[in-house]
């Protein structure tokens, strides 16, 4: 019964053309990326490569032009869909007045509200998926299937090489499982301010501007120290499982976190939508 | 099968609903009639759980709407004025994903009833071309699944065009006749209330001014146009039998009042009577009665 009930609300977001912006804006800009990373990138970071003894080869994978496209993309592009989305979710029937029908069935608002936050945590992550799979398929088509994986990271300090392609293709999958996971605190943040009174445009609004003022203080230098703080940072934590000594408790700390705070962004939207009167 | 007990609602500190208590028995269409923001649509707002009530309760077949919503609305089917459907999805999607939360959407029951509302040819286009009546007619389709024993009516008839109504009075009629179906139909037209519903409620400013029969409202009293001159002793033979006489030219007698020995008297007191025309007092003259009396 859940299931169908959770088949239908995904069907209702994914009949919405506007829920496919997204995908459309994200082919254009893989192949935007994956064209600069063939063209300048691989020469800017041949030096570098050469500079610490890693074989040059590597940068022509289509598993690091695969990397460089989502790190590129995912964090800063890929918020702006995933608070669209989230922030639409509730706010937008509510405001069509669709919700209306929808609590006029025997159905608890907790159990809406869990149908739309999972339809919206399953966008989130098979976005991240769908980005891997259609970037990694244009590097595989530009440059071949061969080769490993050449990782820099200088934020995180992270410079490290996968010269086998099964180790490199299980790295990257675990990192884009992550990814997907940290993107999901953006659509909490969507999914949050939807539940309230408000317009889906503003609900979105302002899961972005939580986002952005959060990444902008965590880049303040004299902030440095508090980096730890700051949902951004503990969200690009994933890139550790590109590390070769893989940190698992930091990394464990960090999802905790993260998973605690997009429970706390459901329960206090809930609040505030049962709270709520719909006045027919 | 619906009782409304003392409900209480405010909003931003100006009373909604002011003590309102009305019931609906099983298979009863019941009106519930009002200005625009005078209580009703709260009112079913609150009988749908949507709006939380201040105090009071709401039970339908017993079963509290406050104490156990989900249970309650199981019996329920409601329909709004401008159904928003997900205009991006065909009727039948629509369907199955709003019915699908209230139990297994049963494809040969909502074929049935997509025919029976008359919406088989088009179930499977987009809403977002739907016709206002199409998309009141959806909007019955999805009330009636999975079977309710009540259906609730937000002015359901707002927009159609005569014979849309016409359609829609005759079906809530014929799901009466054939199921016993109980109908609470909240409404500002007053023919349409006259026309469909057993029982009346009237709401004016949040506060219930009326509550009875239809049939009550518009057969106690008798009324009558009469112009006859000379107009002292039209008046005397009107206050003699205990009737009134409005600014209209309408003439209200005891129930009971013969017509017929009115004019008798009025002849052989030498007036010349011009016009006798019977004029029913209609659900309209009630609710502007109740709506002043209480303003």
């Amino acid at each position: 019964m859940f299931l169908t009930q959770l088949f239908g609300e995904l069907r209702k977001l994914f009949a919405r053309k506007r829920t496919y912006i997204g995908y459309i804006v994200f082919l254009f800009f893989e192949i935007l990326v994956l064209i600069l990373w063939l063209q300048v990138g691989r020469q800017q970071f041949a030096e570098l490569a050469e500079r610490n003894f890693i074989p040059v080869e590597i940068l022509s994978s289509s598993l690091t032009a695969t990397y460089w496209m989502m790190v590129a993309s995912m964090f800063l592009l890929g918020s702006i869909y995933f608070a669209l989305v989230a922030g639409d979710i509730v706010a937008k029937e509510s405001e069509d007045g669709n919700m209306r029908l929808v609590l006029s069935r025997p159905v608890s608002r907790l159990r809406i509200l869990l149908l739309k936050y999972l339809a919206v945590l399953i966008y989130t992550v098979t976005f991240v998926f769908f980005v891997g799979v259609t970037g990694y398929g244009m590097a595989v088509m530009a440059m071949g299937s061969g080769g490993g994986l050449f990782v820099w990271n200088p934020d995180m300090f992270i410079l490290t090489i996968y010269p086998d392609q099964s180790d490199a293709f299980r790295r990257l999958f675990m990192g884009a499982c992550l990814m997907g996971v940290s993107m999901c605190v953006v659509s909490s943040l969507g999914f949050f301010f939807s539940c309230f009174k408000m317009k889906p445009a503003a609900a979105s609004v302002m899961a972005l501007s939580v986002f952005f003022i959060d990444f902008v203080l965590q880049n303040i230098p004299f902030l440095a120290s508090f980096k730890d703080a700051f949902i951004t940072f503990r969200m690009a934590n994933w890139v550790y499982v590109l590390q070769e000594e893989i940190p698992w408790d930091r990394i464990i700390e960090s999802y905790a976190i993260l998973f605690g705070l997009n429970i706390s962004l459901f329960v206090l939207g809930w609040m505030s939508f049962q709270s709520r009167d719909f006045k027919t | 099968m619906l009782h409304v007990n003392h409900l209480r609602k405010k909003f931003a500190g100006k009373d909604a609903l002011k003590d309102v208590s009305f019931s609906v028995e099983r298979g009863e269409i019941h009106g519930l009639l009002g200005h625009n923001g005078a209580g009703k649509s709260t009112t079913l707002g609150i009988i749908l759980g949507m709006v939380a009530a201040d105090s009071g309760e709401v039970t339908i077949d017993g079963i509290s709407v406050q104490k156990s919503p989900r249970k309650a609305l199981r019996k329920v089917g409601a329909i709004f004025e401008s159904p928003a459907f997900y205009d991006y999805m065909s009727g039948w999607q629509n369907l199955r994903v709003l019915v699908g939360l209230s139990g297994p959407f049963d494809k040969k029951a909502a074929a049935q009833v997509v025919e029976r509302v008359g919406l088989t040819q088009r179930i499977h286009s987009k809403v977002g071309a739907y016709s206002h009546g199409m998309r009141q007619r959806l909007a019955l389709a999805q009330a009636l699944l999975p079977e309710p024993e009540i259906l609730l009516l937000d002015e359901p008839t707002d927009g159609l065009d005569p014979e849309g109504i016409k359609w829609f009075r005759d079906f809530i009629l014929d799901l009466r006749k054939e199921r016993g179906m109980t109908v609470l139909f909240n409404s500002h037209l007053l023919s349409e209330v006259e026309q469909m519903c057993d029982k009346v409620s009237i709401i004016q400013a949040g506060e219930l001014v009326y509550q009875g029969a239809v049939n009550d409202l518009r057969d106690d009293r008798t009324g009558v146009r009469i112009e006859a001159h000379p107009a002292e002793t039209l008046d005397a033979v009107i206050t003699h039998h205990g009737g009134e006489r409005g600014q209209d030219g309408r003439c209200l007698f005891p129930e009971g009042t013969r017509i017929q020995q009115i004019v008798t008297e009025l002849v052989q007191a030498g007036a010349e009577v011009s016009e006798v025309t019977p004029v029913r007092r209609s659900l309209e003259d009630v609710y502007l009665e109740h709506s002043s009396l209480t303003q």
